[in-house]
C-alpha cells in the first residue's frame, strides 16, 4: 500500500457502509440505496441526498428466504436479507432500475416488505437506437426527477449540473487510476483499484475525489509495490465483490489488468457530456457507454467489444465470474467466449454465490488457466 | 386413494378439431415455399404477421409440446453442451438445442426463420434468448419492448409501444417486401378480438358448478388463440368448443367426476407431468377452473383504435404488471370461479411469474382465507421435478380445503 489516502480507503472494505451511516449523522441527510448502476446517481446527489450502491453481501440467508426462492441470484437474496434484518436500516429509500426480471420483482418485494420511506422505479427502455426508445428514455428520465423531487425535495438545475460535473470528475479519476495501472500493473493491486471504484458509489462523492486526488499523487510519486509480473486478466461479470478470491488469483500468479464489471470498469466509463441540457446528457451517457447484457443494442456486437478490450488492455486470458441464477450473463457466456477463443484469449467460467465461495475448488481452477497461459 | 377410484373425465370431442387445425398449420409452416417464417414470443403481437401474410411459429409453443411428450431434457442438455447453463429457462435451452440438432416434437424441428419478433412482455428471458437465435441463425430481430409497470403506466409509455408498432410495420414491409394494408390489419384484428372473445366465453364455462373442463384441457385448447389468433379458423374452432362446453353445463357433466374442491392454477404448466397431476387432483375430486395462464391472452382490443389498444394491451399481460396488481386478478379469479384454493407451480425456468409467489401465496390466504400450495419444479426439465414430494404435498394439501 501507499500513502494514507489508500489506506483510509481500503480499511472502509470491512464495513463497506459505515461511510454511509456517519454521513447521515453528520447531515442529517437522506440516503437512497439503489442496485444496478444505470441509477442516475446525479439526480439522488443534486436532491441533496446520498446515492448508495447495495450489492448483496457474503452471508446465510436468514430471512430473504420466505419472499425469493433459492434459484434466484444471490444477489438479490442477501440484499433482500440485509434490508429484512435491518443492516441497512440507514436507507430512507431504494431506487430501482429495470435490469433483469429478478430486479424487477425484487422491486415489488422490496417495497411490499422492507418498510423503506421512498420508492422509486426508473423503467428504462431495453431496446436502445431507436428514436422512439430515446423519446421514452428521456421522457422516464424527466418524471422519475420531478418523482424523486416529491420525495427528496428540488432539485435544481443548476445543483444537477454542479453534480454532473462532480461525478464526471471522480469518472475521470478513476479512469485515469485503471489507465495507470494498465501502463504499469505493479503499482496497486487490481483488488484495491477495484475498491476505488467500488467505494466510489457507497459515499460522499465529494470526499471520494478529493481520496482519489490524494491515491493518484501518492502512486505518482512511489514505486511500485508488486513487481506486476503476473499473468495479465481480463474479468467479465456484473458485480465483482468477493475480495478473497481476487486476492487467490493474485496468489497464483495471475492479475487482472482491466474489466467488464459493473462496479469495475462500466460504473465509471463514458462521462456525461457537459454541452447539452442536463437531463439530456445523463440519457445519453446510459445510451453511450458499454452495454450490460440487459439492454438490447443490436449495432454493438458485445462479444466482439469484450474481445477487442481485453485485447487492446494486452490481457492473455479472461476469466467470467458469475453470479449463480444470473440469466443475462449466463445466455451471454457461450457467445462472448467463443469470440474471446477467436481473439486467442483462453478464459474460464466460474459461477458462485454470495456467501458459498469456495476459494480452495477455485484455486486448481484459476491455476489451470495461469498454467496454460504460461505454457 | 387407488388408480381404479380414478373415473376418466369425458373426452372433449373438439380435440380433434384442435389437433387438425394445428397439424394444418404445421404442415403449413415445414412446407411453405413463398410465405415467410417468423418466431415469435408467446406474448407478443402476432396479428401484424397474420396481416403481412407470415406464418408465425412459436418457440414457447414447441417447447411445451416437447415438454409434453418427454424430449426436452435430451434438447435441453444439446444447448447445455454448448455451454449455456443448467439454470437458464428451459424453454431456451431446448429450443436452443432443437436448433443445433433439427430436431423436436415436429419431425425435423421448427421450420427456418426468416426474421424474429421478440416481445419482452412476458419476460427479459425471451430478449438474450431471441438475440442468440438472431446469431444462430443469422436473421433479423425485432425486439418490441414494453415497459413493466410497476403502479400505473405513464403516457409515454403507451407513446413509446405504440411508436414501436409502426416501427414493426416498417420493418414487416423491409422483410417481406409487401405492402402494408390498414384494411387488412382492420380484418385481422377484427378476428383476433372476436376469436379472444370466443376464448373468454369458453373460459367462462368454468364458473359453472360442475366446471366442464379443468385448466388442464385449457392448457390444451389455449394453442390455437395463442398461435393463430386473427385468423377465421381460430374463431370457427373456438365456436365448436364454446358449444360443446355450453352443453356439458346444461346437461351437468362435469370435468372431474364428483367435483368437491374448486381450485386455482398459478403459472406455465408441469408439461411433462399433467397427466398424473391431473390424475391425482381429480382423484381427490379436486378440479383446477381456472388459471393465471391461459386467462393471459383474453386481451382486449378496440376495433375503433387497433393500434393504441393494442400497444395498451399488450404492455398490461399479467407478468407485465407488479405483484400487488397481480394480486388484484388473482382475487378476482378466486371470487369469479368460486374457488376453495390456489395451486402454484414454482417454476425454476420464470422467474417474473415465480418470484413474488411466495408473497402472493400468503396474501391470498391472509385476503381469503383459503389455502395455498406451492410446487417446486421446472415447466419441462423433469430433473428438477420430484414426484413423490409432490403427491404427498397435494394430498396433505386437498385435507387441508
Amino acid at each position: 500500500m501507499s500513502g494514507e489516502a489508500l489506506d483510509r480507503l481500503m480499511k472502509m472494505r470491512d464495513d463497506p457502509y459505515a461511510a454511509a451511516r456517519a454521513w447521515k449523522e453528520r447531515t442529517g441527510g437522506k440516503v437512497m440505496g439503489y442496485f444496478c448502476c444505470y441509477a442516475p446517481e446525479e439526480m439522488i446527489h443534486a436532491a441533496g441526498a446520498l446515492p448508495v450502491r447495495i450489492t448483496g453481501e457474503n452471508r446465510d440467508i436468514s430471512k430473504s428466504g420466505a419472499h425469493l426462492q433459492n434459484y434466484c441470484c444471490s444477489l438479490a437474496r442477501t440484499g433482500l436479507d440485509m434490508a429484512l434484518d435491518g443492516t441497512l436500516s440507514f436507507l430512507d429509500g431504494t431506487v430501482f432500475v429495470h435490469t433483469c426480471d429478478t430486479m424487477q420483482r425484487l422491486s415489488d418485494i422490496w417495497r411490499l416488505n422492507a418498510g423503506f420511506a421512498v420508492h422509486a422505479d426508473l423503467v428504462l427502455p431495453v431496446r436502445f437506437e431507436t428514436s422512439s426508445a430515446w423519446d421514452y428514455m428521456t421522457s422516464e428520465l424527466a418524471s422519475f426527477a420531478e418523482g424523486l423531487e416529491k420525495e427528496l425535495g428540488p432539485m435544481e438545475d443548476s445543483a444537477l449540473v454542479e453534480s454532473i460535473k462532480l461525478f464526471n470528475r471522480n469518472r475521470a479519476l478513476l479512469a485515469k487510476l485503471y489507465q495507470m495501472r494498465l501502463a504499469s500493473p505493479g503499482i496497486l493491486p487490481y483488488d484495491q483499484a477495484l475498491w476505488c471504484s467500488t467505494s466510489s458509489a457507497l459515499m460522499d462523492k465529494a470526499e471520494h475525489t478529493a481520496l482519489l486526488e490524494e491515491i493518484i499523487t501518492d502512486l505518482q510519486a512511489g514505486t511500485a509495490t508488486t513487481d506486476g509480473s503476473g499473468v495479465p486478466l481480463f474479468g467479465i461479470g456484473s458485480v465483482m465483490d468477493q475480495w478473497d478470491f481476487l486476492a487467490m488469483v493474485a496468489e497464483s500468479g495471475a492479475t487482472f489488468i482491466d474489466d467488464d464489471f459493473c462496479n469495475g470498469r462500466r460504473y465509471f466509463d463514458f462521462e456525461v457530456p457537459e454541452d447539452v441540457p442536463p437531463v439530456e446528457g445523463i440519457a445519453r451517457r446510459l445510451w453511450g457507454r458499454s452495454s450490460c447484457p440487459c439492454k438490447h443494442v443490436p449495432s454493438r456486437d458485445r462479444g466482439a467489444c469484450l474481445a477487442d478490450r481485453a485485447t487492446a488492455a494486452g490481457a492473455k486470458g479472461a476469466i467470467f465470474f458469475q453470479f449463480k441464477f444470473c440469466e443475462p450473463h449466463a445466455f451471454d457466456y457461450p457467445h462472448v467466449k467463443k469470440a474471446l477463443d477467436k481473439a486467442g484469449i483462453p478464459s474460464l467460467n466460474l459461477e458462485f454465490e454470495q456467501g458459498s465461495v469456495s476459494i480452495g475448488q477455485l484455486r486448481t481452477r484459476v491455476g489451470a488457466l495461469v498454467e496454460t497461459i504460461k505454457a | 386413494m387407488s388408480a381404479e377410484d380414478i373415473r376418466k373425465p369425458p373426452k372433449i370431442a373438439a380435440t380433434e378439431q384442435m389437433k387438425q387445425l394445428i397439424t394444418n398449420y404445421y404442415i403449413e409452416a415445414k412446407t411453405t415455399k413463398e410465405k415467410p417464417i417468423c418466431w415469435i414470443t408467446s406474448g407478443g403481437p402476432v396479428e401484424f404477421l397474420i396481416a403481412m401474410g407470415v406464418i408465425p411459429v412459436y418457440p414457447e409453443n414447441h417447447g411445451a409440446m416437447c415438454g409434453a411428450s418427454k424430449i426436452a431434457v435430451g434438447l435441453a442438455e444439446v444447448a447445455e453442451s454448448m455451454g449455456f447453463s443448467q439454470d437458464l429457462c428451459s424453454y431456451a435451452r431446448l429450443d436452443i438445442g432443437g436448433a443445433a440438432t433439427q430436431n423436436g416434437a415436429i419431425p425435423g424441428g421448427l421450420p427456418k426463420p426468416d426474421f424474429l419478433l421478440c416481445c419482452n412482455n412476458i419476460c427479459g428471458t425471451v430478449t438474450k434468448w431471441y438475440e442468440e437465435l438472431s446469431r444462430f441463425w443469422d436473421v433479423p430481430m425485432f425486439l418490441f419492448d414494453t415497459p413493466f409497470i410497476h403502479k400505473s403506466k405513464p403516457g409515454h409509455a403507451t407513446e413509446y409501444v405504440k411508436q414501436q408498432c409502426l416501427e414493426l410495420i416498417e420493418f414487416l414491409q423491409k422483410q417481406t417486401g409487401k405492402k402494408w394494408s390498414d384494411d387488412r390489419f382492420a380484418e385481422v384484428a377484427m378476428l383476433s378480438v372476436e376469436g379472444v372473445d370466443l376464448w373468454k366465453e369458453v373460459l367462462k364455462t368454468a364458473e359453472s358448478r360442475p366446471s366442464p373442463f379443468t385448466c388442464f384441457d385449457a392448457f390444451i385448447h389455449m394453442a390455437p388463440i395463442v398461435t393463430l389468433r386473427g385468423t377465421q379458423e381460430v374463431v370457427d374452432y373456438y365456436k365448436l368448443l364454446r358449444d360443446e362446453m355450453q352443453e356439458r353445463v346444461a346437461n351437468g357433466v362435469g370435468a372431474v367426476a364428483d367435483e368437491k374442491y374448486r381450485l386455482i392454477w398459478d403459472n406455465i404448466p408441469i408439461w411433462y407431468e399433467m397427466r398424473n397431476l391431473g390424475n391425482l387432483f381429480a382423484g381427490n375430486h379436486a378440479c383446477l377452473v381456472a388459471d393465471t395462464y391461459t386467462t393471459a391472452w383474453a386481451v382486449d382490443i378496440k376495433i375503433e383504435d387497433p393500434l393504441t389498444s393494442m400497444a395498451d394491451a399488450y404492455t398490461k399481460v399479467y407478468l407485465n404488471i407488479s405483484i400487488d396488481l397481480m394480486l388484484d386478478q388473482l382475487l378476482a379469479l378466486i371470487e369469479r370461479y368460486s374457488a376453495d384454493g390456489l395451486v402454484m407451480h414454482s417454476n425454476r425456468s420464470c422467474k417474473p411469474y415465480s418470484l413474488g409467489q411466495y408473497d402472493l401465496a400468503r396474501a391470498v390466504t391472509e385476503r381469503t382465507g383459503k389455502p395455498a400450495l406451492i410446487i417446486e419444479a421446472d415447466m419441462t426439465d423433469s430433473r428438477a421435478f420430484s414426484e413423490a414430494q409432490t403427491r404427498e404435498r397435494v394430498d396433505a394439501f386437498i385435507e387441508s380445503l
